[in-house]
């Protein structure tokens, strides 16, 4: 049961991430007042895209065919990790708040390959800058994913996400608010959101993801797309299950429970969507050179989040 | 009958280098000279592996043990399983090194006097071995400086005028650094030269408290230099590239563990360490390992990015051990219970860091004597002509960045671990683990920048200057040592971790694949991380199956918008790290000026601009640079004594005579 | 913010409502079908243009696609950065020389399947350029065209009607 049940919460993460990306795209447009795509438009695109031929650049070795299959293998690692519908069911040792943001870590590292193994100055330009934001992420994302442990006392995403949804919300959530704003921050700047990167750009110059990706096509680039799109799901998914931990249950399931599990998960989703949108509305894109603002920010207001934890642990 | 055997595996590691300096000598006319003295140093190695691994299958890691080998005839040392643990990390370098040196040094056979660079190296190997077996204090400080001389000639070997100039920077760093030591030794015996180990701790427990934080800081201070930590760590990103890329990985990945070994020796013999002294290990640690990280994510030699990464891997070390110091003899029971898994982590991590350290090194070494270049700037393109290679090299790289499935990701996890959740103790365990923890993340960003930053420059892309262009194929023993690294990177993940973090309750094979459980009950299972990971690639490689075959790729240039790309073009490794250098410009004082040169004075017609940029080293210019001036400052003094008037010298005399009646008076 | 999010909510969408779509397409080629076959009826079609020498009026009429009034993405089309991400090449200007090599190079890169548009009439046929000596004239010169649109430049609402008048002839 608990595996199944594991499969499933896994296959439901997999299977929205386009539906986050679509709905996000489609809530920026009407933010800009125009109507927008179909929000289910990237499942299209993903799929035409596996229909497609690939064209690959004769100034590559083997590492950049590896890129997207290490990537997306990141990608569903951090799926499979994040509570979305239950707690309790990833094993034990895959859900570790240290291991997760490993894998975070290799999975831009080689997207960082894939840019540099094209010759491009675009694909260069795009991994030195990827590579300096991953690098000064790193200590807001495991700060903050410290705090949430210490606050659960349980070193599992799984165990994390159980201990705020079997509280009272008042309880458990405003201690650690704080760190969810730094965690938000590391949130957009892991996946390449506003402001630290624009998603949507066509000028290479202000591209970070877009530009590492610039030479892949065809299948490669579908599961480049779908990677990105999984992990922002998941990072997404684990910061909302810690800020609205309602209709996560445990296994075991019966049906009625697992649709309204579904269906919270859904609705949690959309808001998601609806917060990048609104933050990508009214926010702009900064400066690269400006980033240290925004990481020693990200950086001190986990830390910040930690120091309230600890002084509500230890009083 | 079986402790017999391993006596005898012992002394044959220990002696066989020696015979095999005096066979080097002997044979040195003939051709096969490098490969029957490498193939010998290469038995040693293997029969002290042996012994070693023989020595904890029979008494495991139990403290107490101690085995007395016996050299025919000569002396009886006694071994215990810190003694074995160390020697193995030597023997597994010498047999790595030793592997790898039979195909790369023939090629150098003009630069280096071989013969006499493998005399140089079995000395520095049985320096470093007795360093390790030494049973009393005197015969620990002369191998200890037979260690550090016959270093020093390997850093000289190819006589170049950088390699005697960093050779030299060493020579005095190691002998300030043995001064400290013997110094702080002699502080602890009470003035006794020969005392052995168990007269060393006797005695120092009469002595008193301040003698006893003098000494500590003076063999932190000792220690410190050979193990590279800040601020004495100026010689190393100099010293260590300049010797043969094999003696390197020794230096780097051999040498520093003997100087942590002694620091750990010499911790034993102190009677207590006070709180603050912990402390300033732990911030020393830490200092090294953020100064180092930060310097190895800008560094254009390669070879160099590896020897500061080594300071800061040195570092994070001590910082543990730092912990450790601080932790271990906590009155309460639940401090001191996190001690064990930092311990693990210090093992883990010696180990890790000299099974990546090794394989880089040797792997840079291949990657340089193919190419004839070291400078990032010029390589690129290389895992087109060396795909497997590159891979060996992607998976070190990955290694020492500490990412999974290797084993230095399982390390860190237990030190991560363990610094997260002891942060419910107290207040100021919480308050200062926190620090640690996010100035340790902090390292591990830029470390993984490093390492990410010289693996592109060196093998994606294309290549940047014709060095990297026309290259031969990597011969045998230039990849086959680092592989072995690989292997072992992820061995050590899989057996080393959980045979040694696995709770007491499990046994036997059991225990190999249970679960690593760090104090307050967090756990990590490497067999079902590394697992789902193998589980998840073969789900890619199924889909690819399914997929890719029906669309069979067409491979075109680069997409130029119009203008075709030069190799020019790219992102130098320099250009790669500019938002580095940019965000701490004020700690690399890095600083950068645009020279235009004009065609003539009155035309402003630019003819060409060049970029040129600098970075200080930090202690350089606030500690090493103000004790020169002093220094100076100090000498002119003397010198208005020294003005040649014979009367004045004999006043100063007669002076000295007075005041030495006085004193004795 | 504020201010900027009462004015998106009073402002409302103002899209401009597509009547009738009238195909540029005389007739239609093997590889559109296929083209549009392949691409699930054309329901996310992804654009690279390519400025082959032109005016720059092809190009602001483009960007006028992107916003609230033509708004093209409600049609699952999108621009992108590089030719490989592509599906439609956009070629506007009479191929100039110095643009000819570029051209076939993102056309080259452009994976299969592809559709060629010749935006505007100096692509289409050289416009006024024809027979210079610095350009090569139409598109077709240089790489096969699978769909034309007329016009010097041609309106938003000309290209929107044009890109889905392929499709809609397509999918009967």
């Amino acid at each position: 049961m608990t595996y199944l049940s594991f499969t499933f919460q896994t296959l439901v993460v997999l299977l929205s991430a386009p539906l986050l990306v679509g709905m996000i795209q489609t809530l920026k447009a009407r933010f800009q007042n125009r109507q927008g795509a179909s929000i289910f438009l990237p499942y299209v695109s993903m799929l035409s895209l596996l229909r497609k031929e690939m064209t690959i650049t004769k100034n590559s070795s083997w590492v950049f065919c590896a890129v997207p299959f290490v990537v997306l293998g990141t990608a569903l690692f951090l799926a499979l990790a994040v509570p979305a519908l239950f707690f309790g069911v990833t094993p034990n040792s895959l859900d570790n708040i240290f291991l997760f943001g490993a894998v975070a870590a290799l999975g831009s590292i080689f997207l960082v390959f894939g840019g540099m193994d094209t010759g491009s100055t675009f694909g260069n330009m795009g991994s030195s800058r990827e590579m300096t934001l991953a690098a000064l992420v790193e200590p807001a994302l495991y700060v903050s994913l410290a705090t949430f442990a210490l606050a659960a006392g349980t070193w599992g995403l799984g165990g994390i996400v159980g201990h705020f949804a079997s509280l009272p919300w008042i309880v458990a959530v405003p201690p650690v608010l704080v760190t969810l704003t730094g965690f938000l921050f590391v949130l957009l700047a892991e996946n390449a959101r506003y402001p630290v990167d624009n998603p949507a750009t066509h000028l290479e110059l202000t591209m970070v993801h877009e530009a590492m990706i610039l030479e892949y096509s065809g299948t490669y680039l579908a599961m480049l797309e779908y990677a990105s799109a999984v992990k922002l799901t998941a990072l997404l998914t684990l910061f909302l299950s810690i800020l609205i931990p309602f209709g996560i249950i445990a296994v075991p399931v019966s049906a009625l429970s697992l649709a309204v599990a579904v269906l919270t998960f859904l609705a949690k989703l959309a808001l998601g969507a609806f917060l990048i949108a609104f933050i990508e509305s009214v926010v702009v894109k900064m400066r690269f050179y400006r980033m240290q603002e925004y990481m020693t920010l990200a950086f001190f207001v986990s830390l910040l989040g930690l120091v309230i934890l600890l002084v509500v642990l230890h009083h | 009958m079986p402790v017999s055997i391993l006596e005898c595996l012992f002394a044959i590691a220990m002696v066989l280098p020696l015979f095999g300096a005096v066979l080097s000598l002997a044979t040195s006319r003939f051709s096969f000279n490098n490969t029957l003295v490498q193939s010998v140093f290469a038995l040693s190695g293997l029969s002290g592996l042996v012994a070693g691994g023989y020595f904890f299958a029979l008494f495991r890691m139990s403290e107490g043990v101690f085995i007395a080998v016996t050299f025919p005839g000569l002396i009886t040392v006694a071994l215990g399983s810190l003694q074995v643990f160390f020697l193995m990390l030597v023997y597994g370098g010498v047999f790595l090194t030793s592997l790898y040196a039979i195909h790369s040094l023939p090629p150098y056979k003009d630069v280096y006097a071989l013969p006499w660079l493998n005399v140089a190296s079995a000395f520095f190997v049985v320096g470093m071995e007795a360093t390790i077996f030494a049973p009393s204090l005197f015969s620990f400080l002369l191998f200890w400086e037979l260690m550090s001389v016959s270093a020093y000639f390997l850093v000289i070997a190819d006589k170049s005028d950088e390699s005697l100039r960093a050779g030299w920077l060493y020579f005095v760093m190691t002998h300030i650094g043995f001064a400290c030591i013997a110094a702080g030794f002699l502080l602890l015996a009470q003035g006794n030269l020969f005392a052995s180990w168990n007269d060393v701790g006797l005695s120092a427990l009469s002595a008193s408290p301040l003698g006893i934080s003098v000494a500590f800081i003076l063999l932190l201070a000792g220690f410190g230099s050979k193990a590279g930590l800040v601020p004495l760590h100026q010689w190393l990103p100099y010293a260590h590239p300049q010797a043969p890329s094999g003696s390197s990985a020794l230096l780097s990945g051999v040498m520093l563990k003997v100087a942590l070994f002694g620091f750990i020796q010499a911790l034993v013999l102190f009677p207590f360490v006070s709180f603050s002294l912990a402390l300033l290990v732990i911030g020393i640690g830490l200092l090294s390992a953020f100064f180092g990280a930060l310097r190895a994510a800008v560094e254009n030699d390669a070879k160099r990015v590896l020897a500061w990464s080594s300071i800061e891997n040195m570092g994070i070390i001590f910082s543990a051990v730092g912990l450790y110091l601080l932790v271990q003899g906590s009155a309460e029971s639940a401090v001191s219970a996190i001690a064990p898994s930092i311990a693990l982590f210090i093992v883990l991590h010696i180990v890790n860091h000299f099974i990546f350290k090794t394989g880089l090194f040797m792997a840079i070494g291949a990657v340089a004597s193919k190419t004839h270049t070291r400078n990032l700037d010029e390589l690129g393109g290389l895992a087109q002509h060396w795909p497997m290679f590159a891979g060996i090299v992607l998976a070190l790289s990955l290694a020492a960045a500490a990412l999974p499935p290797f084993g230095t990701f399982f390390g860190e996890w237990a030190y991560f671990q363990t610094l997260a959740s002891g942060m419910t103790l107290s207040a100021f365990f919480g308050g200062s683990f926190a620090l640690i923890l996010a100035l340790l993340t902090l390292v591990g960003g830029l470390a993984l920048f490093a390492y990410v930053r010289m693996f592109s420059a060196i093998f994606l892309g294309r290549a940047r200057t014709p060095h990297a262009e026309h290259v031969s194929s990597m011969p045998l023993f230039l990849w086959l040592p680092p592989f072995i690294a690989v292997v072992l990177s992820v061995a050590a993940g899989l057996f080393l971790f959980p045979l040694l973090g696995a709770s007491g309750a499990t046994s036997g094979i059991a225990k190999l694949f249970s679960s690593t459980v760090i104090a307050d009950g967090a756990s990590i299972n490497s067999w079902v991380v590394v697992g789902a990971m193998v589980v998840i690639a073969l789900l890619l490689l199924a889909f690819r199956r399914l997929f890719s075959n029906t669309k069979p790729s067409r491979i075109t240039d680069t997409w130029d918008c119009g203008q075709p790309l030069t190799a020019r073009m790219e992102y130098t490794a320099t250009g790669f790290s500019a938002p580095i250098r940019f965000f701490f410009k004020s700690i690399l004082m890095s600083e950068k000026e645009l020279i235009v040169e004009r065609v003539s004075s009155s035309n402003p017609w630019i003819v060409r601009r060049h970029l040129v940029w600098s970075i200080q080293s930090f202690f350089e210019y606030w500690l090493y640079r103000p004790i020169g001036i002093a220094v100076f400052a100090a000498s002119n003094a003397v010198k208005k004594l020294q003005n040649g008037v014979i009367q004045l010298y004999l006043l100063l005399v007669i002076c000295a005579l007075v005041l030495t009646l006085v004193s004795t008076l | 913010m504020l201010r900027l999010l009462s004015k998106i909510i009073t402002t409302g969408t103002r899209v401009q409502k597509m009547s009738h779509v009238r195909t540029p397409v005389k007739e239609i080629g093997e590889n559109l079908k296929q083209a549009i076959h392949t691409l699930y009826g054309g329901r996310s079609l992804r654009i690279r243009h390519v400025d082959a020498g032109s005016t720059n009026g092809e190009e602001y009429e483009l960007t006028a696609l992107g916003n609230a009034f033509y708004d093209i993405e409600r049609f699952g089309i999108s621009f992108v950065a590089s030719p490989r991400h592509a599906d439609i090449l956009t070629v506007s200007g009479p191929v100039t020389r110095n643009m000819e090599h570029a051209l076939k190079t993102a056309y080259e890169m452009t994976p299969e399947p592809k559709i060629v548009i010749a935006l505007g009439d100096g692509a289409c046929t050289g416009g006024i350029w024809k027979d210079s000596y610095a350009v090569v004239d139409a598109v077709e010169n240089v790489i096969p065209v699978d769909a034309r649109i007329p016009g010097d430049p041609p309106t938003p609402e000309d290209v929107l009607q044009g890109l889905l008048g392929i499709v809609a002839a397509l999918r009967k």
